[in-house]
């Protein structure tokens, strides 16, 4: 592959602004226990104050800390963005190159379970197991991952197939390569971009399902999350909350899924040269 | 095609009927768990007759699947209604908002990533693909919260519940009016959401498009640049958008699901919504079987057409 990633990516300004923000956000989930100036767990102050030095974002229904509760929340969302992410990806990869190089029947169930995945509208299935298991944080990253693996197989299948009739892996084959050798040395590296879009792309998802899901009432309600913080303040609108309680994790959320796509923008831009803005070629 | 539909109503079925009687434990408590109501002895043995839970496996199989074909989707003690009922009467409003943010979020979305490609590199291009992207990262959820609290509760320009006034006794243009002002906010916020993912894959697939020599070769006829941007270069590049359907139906049902619980707007959405804080089973079982059956026709109606709108697919056959 010609393309020097991180040259090319340092050059697009959008994918510098997902990152910049991504790090950000990173770094203050970090540190939440660090810089969140009370126990988000725990009455803090009378409920309902505005917002005061004290409280930068002031307390919610029952006395806690929102700011802190923010932190924490946003502490949530990106575990769940990087455990799925994570999870997904190395099942989409297992499945996918399994897939192209076993064949047969094997390929044929692996891909039209892919296709059974991508047509069932999944919230509705994770909707149903949340209600018979009661799930605990781990259980919804596994299940949030068990139904979101199915496009990075796919993607992953497509190439590794025709990665495969390629001379440079034929030619290594006939010199008497393993086929362990062939898959480690010559065709995991060439499906990087797809790791790194499929990462970026599933984080985004699973952000953005963990708070929906919250949202819905579907999650342990102890845990810290965006989706839950939102839904109680809409129980208080009539108090005027929207400002200190409502928005904070609306715009963390937005933010956090902005800068996810702003990256996948750029390594789709980066790893697909066609799609360029800036090499417009007249016709 | 065929063996992933089948395997989607395996999924399906494995979900609805094997599950609840797997699950360690008695599949009554498990299903009824979450009513509140005093199970007595006469209703334990009822619900187990209704279940046919006394009768082996396969014969209960059997019992589901042809409740299932008569269109019995089981009772909710909640609700005090059959659950098809429910469905039933919330299924028209997710219909009305789903279809028609459907159709206008495609045409949004292919006449912008038409125009957006063909000026590619251009202020109306940049402009237009930044705001795409930032609108793409606002959540449906976040962008119906939003909407809501500015439009509905700070200005009271739209009502923030219902699909209609209740008791107003309009009829006719009057009626009409009412549901559609009640439609407008839910379905401008589900169709905004929606624009950005159809936009971004319309542009993409248009900019490999263009470079085709058949572009090239339109031109050099001199045939008018209307004509080449829709009939000869965006009637190729919608073809990626075609095979996305049923992936994008999926999709904004999500959505829905979302707005609707935002703007309790009576549709599956919001029963959804109802059915989990209520913890009530039957209802999430009967809505998740409506909605995959809903899904898969549409999937397979979307398959037929796929062979008139690219008769290359037919020829395969």
């Amino acid at each position: 592959m010609h393309i020097r990633p991180f040259q090319e990516f340092k050059k697009d300004k959008i994918g510098v602004a997902g990152l910049v923000i991504i790090l950000f956000l990173f770094t203050t989930a970090i540190l939440a226990p660090v810089i969140a100036p009370h126990d988000p767990w725990d009455y803090s102050a009378p409920s309902f104050q505005p917002p005061s030095k004290e409280h930068l974002l002031g307390t919610n229904d029952i006395g806690y800390d929102i700011a802190s509760e923010l932190l924490w929340a946003l502490r949530t969302s990106i575990l769940f963005g990087i455990a799925v992410a994570a999870i997904t990806c190395t099942i989409g990869l297992v499945l996918g190159v399994s897939a192209a190089l076993i064949g047969g029947t094997y390929d044929m169930i692996v891909m039209r379970l892919a296709d059974a995945l991508l047509a069932i509208p999944t919230i509705m299935v994770l909707i149903l197991i949340a209600a018979y298991f009661k799930p605990s944080t781990t259980v919804l990253i596994i299940a949030l991952s068990l139904v979101m693996w199915q496009t990075t197989a796919r993607g992953v299948r497509a190439q590794t197939l025709s990665l495969k009739s390629k001379l440079h892996v034929k030619a290594a084959k006939n010199m008497g390569a393993p086929t362990s050798y062939i898959m480690y040395k010559h065709i995991m590296p060439e499906l990087f971009p797809l790791y790194a879009m499929g990462f970026v792309t599933k984080a985004r998802i699973a952000v953005f399902m963990e708070a929906g899901l919250s949202f819905l009432g579907i999650f342990d309600p102890t845990t810290k999350s965006l989706g839950i913080m939102m839904s109680y303040a809409m129980r208080y609108l009539y108090l005027d909350v929207w400002f200190n309680w409502l928005l904070p994790p609306v715009i963390a959320l937005s933010l956090l899924i902005i800068s996810l796509g702003l990256i996948s923008y750029a390594i789709e831009e980066i790893f697909d040269p066609r799609l360029r803005r800036n090499n417009a070629t007249p016709i | 095609m065929v063996v992933a539909y089948l395997l989607t109503i395996f999924i399906l079925l494995f979900l609805n009927f094997l599950l609840p009687r797997l699950l360690p434990g008695d599949a009554i408590i498990a299903m009824y768990s979450g009513h509140e109501m005093v199970m007595t002895e006469e209703m334990y043995a009822e619900l187990i007759r209704m279940h046919g839970l006394d009768l082996p496996l396969h014969e209960q199989f059997f019992m589901y699947l042809s409740e299932l074909a008569h269109g019995d989707l089981g009772y909710s003690y909640i609700c005090h209604a059959s659950t098809a009922d429910l469905i039933m009467g919330a299924l028209p409003w997710t219909l009305l908002l789903v279809g028609t943010s459907f159709i206008l979020s495609a045409v949004a979305g292919i006449v912008l990533g038409v125009e957006s490609s063909w000026r590619r590199g251009g202020r109306f291009d940049r402009s237009l693909l930044t705001f795409m992207l930032l609108l793409d990262g606002i959540p449906s959820l976040a962008l119906g919260i939003t909407a809501l609290t500015v439009f509905c509760l700070h200005f009271g320009w739209f009502p923030s519940a219902g699909a209609m006034t209740p008791y107003s006794g309009a009829e006719g243009i009057g009626h009409i009016r009412d549901v559609l002002w009640h439609l407008v906010l839910p379905l401008a916020t589900l169709t905004l959401s929606m624009i950005p993912g159809d936009y971004l894959l319309i542009r993409n697939s248009m900019m490999l498009t263009i470079r085709e020599p058949y572009v090239l070769t339109a031109r050099a006829k001199g045939i008018r640049e209307r004509r080449i941007k829709y009939l000869h270069a965006a009637r190729n590049a919608i073809l990626p958008f075609a095979t996305r359907i049923g992936i994008r139906i999926a999709y904004i049902i999500t959505g829905a699901l979302f707005i609707e619980t935002i703007f309790a707007y009576p549709g599956l959405g919001l029963l959804t919504y109802h059915a989990i804080s209520n913890r009530d089973l039957p209802l999430m079982q009967g809505i998740l079987t409506v909605s995959v059956i809903l899904v898969l026709l549409i999937n397979i109606v979307v398959d037929m057409m796929y062979k008139k709108i690219d008769p290359r697919v037919g020829y395969a056959y």
